[in-house]
């Protein structure tokens, strides 16, 4: 993010929110293991620090999926190196980030083919077939 | 006009997929502040809507609110909103005109009578019959209550149009008002602001689609997930505020170093909007992180606040005790000003009819 040199903001600093932040994923990350149950959080909607969330991304570091999605833009989904910690980052306008989120479950919904794109594919691949001499 | 079709089934036929509904509702249900689990809900709901018609009325007002909703940025997760609703008149935006463009308003009335939305931007002239502000020979007046008759919700976009703005700003020539002084049979959802931030108002439509009801309003019937904060309860400087280290001048060593502007002018903590957390142009910056002070622009009467770069309190003593003083001051004034502009407006309102 630009940075105005007169108004010199406190993004450098942490403020201690990256370790409330993973205090509630662990709460998270026991309910699913314990009971099933997803979770998520909303990273834009705390005030975290530009240290904060590079301290925050720092410790969960990125595991063994990673996928980008090119939906009305980018949008980036690792699994962090806590299995079913995932980091879901969509990008807007002029590729900034437009919603952020932690989610903490088996696989996050936005990686699942839709039942309704399901039936398109296969309604779109049969009138291929009939169509074209394969 | 409105297509019978779900938007899922519409937009499904153009080869979107229903992960970007996912996408788009997980920017809606965050900018919303509702959980992140409500973006499957919202997709849902997105998917089984029918395309709303929407019907644009500008009365008296600059075209600024026009121009935050359709920023010119490239086609992205923020545009989706357009491809949701049928903008079946909007003098600005539509191609036709004249008597053309008043047969498309008719049109969309009698075609969606009880579920087209009225969005309006400016206020509406009372003084004289309202003969200060016409189009296609009618008054402001007769154009909003003909429209309103049958709409679902009416969405008051701006400060104009929410609390009369800067027509009404004193000596009120026109004998301007709030659509909300003249429109009381219907619910109304006020996005203030000059201009109102472009997600408030895409965010609010999102919600309406989604849901098929009016998000949690204010006391000034305005969303609580966009007015539910004072600017200084989120701005980054308030740390500076805190420690009771304000500028003095815009060009002094204070304002260089980026502390707190309560003492130039600024009108946070009396100003309820998301500007320090959405912030403006795609998410750059915001007033206060230009290095000016917020006017205030979503509270009512904001340009008869005393000076844009008058403190809040002119006591002496401690800045700490003036700011606390102008928090609790600012509110009262902000209560008390709301309650003489609706004494000011009812008056006009007699007075016109």
């Amino acid at each position: 993010m630009p940075r105005d040199s007169a108004a010199p903001c406190l993004s450098e600093r942490a403020t201690g929110m990256a370790l409330s932040v993973l205090t509630e994923i662990l709460q998270m990350l026991e309910a699913l293991s314990e009971s099933g149950k997803a979770g998520s959080i909303d990273l834009r909607s705390l005030p975290l620090s530009d240290a904060d969330r590079m301290e925050l991304e720092e410790v969960l570091g990125r595991g063994e999926v990673q996928a980008q999605l090119d939906l009305a833009g980018e949008s980036e989904v690792w699994e962090t190196t806590y299995p079913g910690v995932w980091w879901i980052r969509h990008k807007g306008a002029g590729g900034k980030i437009a919603t952020e989120e932690i989610s903490v479950c088996r696989i996050p919904e936005i990686l699942m083919t839709h039942p309704v794109d399901i039936e398109v594919a296969a309604a779109r691949l049969k009138q291929e077939l009939e169509t074209t001499d394969v | 006009m409105s297509d019978k079709k779900t938007l899922g089934e519409m937009l499904t036929e153009r080869g979107v997929s229903r992960r970007t509904f996912l996408k788009y509702a997980s920017y809606t249900a965050s900018i919303m502040a509702l959980p992140p689990t409500a973006a499957t809900a919202i997709a849902q709901g997105i998917a089984n809507a029918r395309r709303q018609s929407v019907i644009w009325l500008s009365f008296q007002e600059c075209t600024g609110c026009t121009e935050s909703i359709t920023r010119a940025h490239s086609p992205s997760i923020e545009d989706l909103i357009f491809d949701f609703i049928s903008l079946d008149y909007h003098h600005t935006l539509m191609n036709a005109s004249g008597h053309a463009a008043e047969a498309a308003r008719e049109a969309a009335m009698k075609e969606n009578a009880g579920e087209y939305i009225v969005v309006v931007d400016g206020s509406v002239p009372l003084k004289d019959d309202g003969i200060y502000s016409t189009i296609a020979g009618i008054t402001n007046l007769q154009m909003l209550e003909e429209t309103c008759k049958d709409a679902f919700a009416v969405i008051a976009v701006g400060s104009c149009a929410t609390f009369g703005g800067i027509p009404a700003a004193n000596p009120n020539p026109t004998g301007a008002v709030a659509i909300s002084d003249i429109i009381t049979d219907k619910p109304i959802i006020n996005i203030s602001g000059c201009p109102p931030i472009p997600e408030a108002m895409t965010g609010v439509i999102s919600y309406l689609l989604s849901f098929g009801s009016i998000p949690e309003l204010d006391h000034l019937g305005r969303p609580k997930a966009f007015f539910g904060e004072a600017i200084h309860d989120r701005c980054y400087r308030r740390p500076f505020y805190e420690r009771g280290m304000f500028a003095k001048s815009f060009d002094d060593e204070g304002a260089r170093q980026g502390w707190c502007l309560f003492e130039v002018g600024c009108k946070g903590p009396v100003t309820y909007n998301a500007c320090a957390t959405l912030k403006w142009n795609g998410g750059v910056s915001f007033p206060i992180q230009s290095g000016h002070g917020c006017l205030g622009c979503s509270e009512p009467n904001f340009w008869d606040m005393g000076g844009f770069y008058k403190p809040l309190s002119t006591a002496k003593g401690d800045p700490l005790k003036w700011a606390g003083g102008a928090v609790v001051a600012g509110a009262a004034i902000g209560a008390a000003s709301a309650a003489i502009a609706r004494n000011k407006r009812n008056k006009v309102l007699k007075e016109g009819k």
